[in-house]
């Protein structure tokens, strides 16, 4: 399956991680490493414990589960700047919102043209709110 | 009114763009059914019972004559010209077809205008108070801080997929003309003990199948931070809220689950982190966008108010207008004018429904009366929110050309009416046939005038589009062994006063509703005390006389 990262097609790059939040957060955690994690578990935990991992990919079992987009804002918030990633149900008519919020990394569903995707981001050029990446209202500017 | 500048042009010409290439690739088989569908949606796009329809916002009801004038192109262009206006200030078209939406979406923004997350579950239009900024009785205009709301909703990239829709309504009136406490956040802007201008925020009120008053979160809350704050409730529903039943997924049921205080508490800890940083509105965008709502250019009293003997004069002259002066206009604080109240409740249109002339007449007045501005209510009438004195003859004299000028705002016949069973795929009775039946039943208007406000509200499901929990009778469509039965309640209400109705008792047939709301109001006129309202008596003599009248004598027809 394609992998968008920092906005190109990613060719090489590191595999999503199988290993479960909250598995890792029992079975000694090691700087760098990479979990999976979704809106099931413990989101200050997770938090907390955003330096120690290199990678955080965000799972979306539904693309209607937007849980997954308040907590890359979260982790966003907190400084983390390690890749983020969204898998699961991802398709190109969400990733622009997604990469807005913070997300740097989306994991494409089989069904999915990278091509076509990567032509979604920043599809809407301008924006009301604030976020991740730094655009923001026209007041803000 | 709010002008887009460029910024919000191209939002809307670029989403317009982003739509068609999803309509595209969906038509092409390219994005699942399901997945189309959630995409539809954020863009106002039903597929209902007999044809798609399309919601477009009409952002806290308020509109440009330029807009109505578009809105009635395309009614005719794409539709069977007529529109339909709901109980959340937007306009529905019935009979779009689905490859056309594009075409009208570009043509929507060609006047600023768009149907983004008129449906979805994601934060949807603002509603307020029809008459802010005109009413007599006003604290603070609603407008610009409902214009600062639209503008961060809009395309929220957090926030669109919640566990469910999110209304906010914005009230700035000692009367709450908004609805504001069935609303998933009513803001309240008043005044302090200090002077101090803020909004008390409710959260968690609602109607559908699990109706609920709002409770208090905030109780005073600095302008400056209204977005910081907003963003913390949706943030906290975003994550906490339930996605396993969508029939619990609304956040009064989080509220209502974890307590107020509770959820208080987590909505103030998220707020914490968030407050006075780039949410925090500066003072001179607030200012900027209170620009685009100064007052009009009113003609001084002596030019726009008519003396007393001028209109006494007028009301000899036209019985009728003196009839409609009262019931359809309202007063003003501009000295020497009339907020008017333009009906959608005659007897031949379903509530809310305004034909393609309707709509290109009621704008060529609102340009000759209004300031070519005018407003849509939430209970499916129309406003001319400037209209001076003088000229009210005139207006009214062209209103009965349109057949307009029904002189029956807050009567009986005044109703609040989903489509119902004619339109919608969710419904599970016809509620349209009810509003002639009631129209035809009741047509004596002094009657109705004996009666004094009562508001009727009619849903043909359960989901409450027709706002029957808070009617002062309301009234619910539902399906009983494959027939169309009605649940009566009575003593609701959505103003300041805001209740719940209670139900009366059994269904009633669809044939006997009329009958059954006939023995309802004669409960009333034979017990009401001098000046009491419908609703005051209800809270006074409770249901017994009102379940004697009707299962006493009608036993047969209940199911």
């Amino acid at each position: 399956m394609a992998l968008i990262k920092d906005q190109q097609l990613s060719l090489s790059h590191a595999v999503t991680p199988d290993v479960r939040f909250a598995d890792w957060l029992n079975n000694s955690p090691t700087q760098g490493d990479s979990v999976l994690t979704n809106g099931e578990d413990d989101l200050p935990s997770l938090l907390a414990s955003a330096n120690k991992l290199s990678m955080i990919a965000i799972e979306f079992g539904t693309f209607a589960d937007g849980r997954g987009f308040s907590m890359a804002r979260m982790l966003r918030r907190d400084g983390y700047q390690g890749e983020i990633r969204a898998v699961g149900d991802v398709a190109m008519d969400r990733i622009d919102f997604m990469q807005r919020v913070g997300f740097n990394a989306f994991e494409l569903r089989d069904d999915q043209d990278a091509a076509q995707a990567l032509t979604k981001l920043g599809e809407v050029s301008v924006h009301f709110q604030p976020s991740a990446d730094g655009k923001g209202p026209a007041y803000m500017s | 009114m709010y002008a887009y500048n460029q910024f919000d042009q191209t939002l809307v010409d670029q989403r317009v763009d982003q739509y068609r290439d999803q309509t595209r690739r969906y038509l092409a088989g390219e994005i699942p059914e399901d997945e189309f569908r959630v995409l539809r949606l954020m863009n106002g796009l039903y597929i209902q019972r007999l044809a798609p329809m399309l919601r477009v916002a009409i952002p806290y009801g308020l509109m440009k004559s330029e807009q109505l004038r578009t809105l009635s192109q395309i009614s005719r262009t794409y539709d069977k010209g007529y529109g339909h206006f709901t109980t959340r200030q937007n306009m529905q078209f019935n009979w779009p077809t689905l490859e056309s939406v594009p075409d009208i979406l570009a043509d929507l923004a060609k006047v600023q205008m768009h149907a983004i997350q008129t449906s979805g579950a994601c934060i949807r239009n603002t509603t307020t108070d029809p008459f802010a900024g005109v009413s007599a009785d006003e604290i603070e205009d609603t407008r610009p801080w409902c214009e600062l709301i639209r503008q961060w909703s809009t395309l929220h990239p957090e926030f669109a997929y919640l566990p469910r829709k999110f209304k906010i309504a914005v009230s700035g009136s000692s009367s709450d003309r908004a609805a504001s406490q069935v609303h998933d956040i009513g803001l309240h802007l008043y005044r302090n003990a200090a002077g101090e201008m803020g909004f008390e925020v409710l959260v968690g009120g609602g109607l559908g199948r699990t109706p609920v008053i709002g409770k208090t979160v905030r109780e005073f809350l600095e302008p400056q931070e209204l977005l910081s704050y907003l963003d913390a409730v949706l943030r906290v529903y975003n994550l906490n809220g339930r996605r396993d039943n969508k029939y619990k997924a609304r956040i009064k049921i989080l509220v209502n689950a974890l307590g107020i205080d509770a959820f208080a508490e987590m909505v103030e800890a998220e707020w914490q982190l968030t407050k006075g940083k780039e949410l925090r509105l500066p003072k001179a965008e607030i200012e900027r966008v209170k620009g685009f709502f100064k007052a009009p250019d009113y003609l001084s009293t002596k030019y726009a108010a008519l003396t007393e003997s001028d209109l006494a004069n007028a009301f000899i002259e036209h019985p009728q207008f003196a009839t409609w002066y009262r019931q359809n206009t309202r007063d003003h604080k501009q000295s020497g004018y009339r907020i008017v109240i333009v009906g959608l409740k005659n007897q031949l249109q379903a509530p809310g429904d305004v034909s393609h002339q309707q709509m290109d007449g009621i704008a060529a007045l609102a340009d000759e009366f209004s300031f070519a501005e005018l407003r849509s209510t939430h209970d499916q009438n129309l406003v001319l929110a400037d209209v001076a004195q003088r000229d009210l003859v005139a207006l009214w004299l062209k209103l009965q050309d349109l057949d307009m000028a029904r002189a029956n705002v807050g009567t009986l016949t005044d109703m609040i009416n989903c489509p119902g069973l004619d339109f919608c795929s969710l419904a599970n009775a016809e509620t349209l046939i009810l509003s002639r039946q009631i129209n035809e039943t009741f047509d004596d208007m002094d009657y109705q005038y004996e009666l004094g406000e009562i508001q009727l509200k009619i849903s043909g499901c359960i989901n409450a589009c027709g706002h029957h929990h808070v009617g002062h009778i309301g009234i619910l469509g539902v399906e009983k062994g494959g027939k169309q039965v009605y649940q009566f309640s009575l003593g609701g209400s959505a103003s300041n006063d805001a209740s719940l109705g209670k139900i009366l008792g059994r269904s009633i047939d669809q044939d006997q509703v009329v009958v059954v709301l006939g023995q309802i109001l004669d409960v009333y006129v034979e017990q009401r005390e001098t000046d009491e309202s419908f609703l005051q008596l209800v809270r006074r003599v409770g249901f017994a006389p009102f379940k004697e009248r009707v299962y006493g004598t009608h036993k047969r027809s209940a199911a």
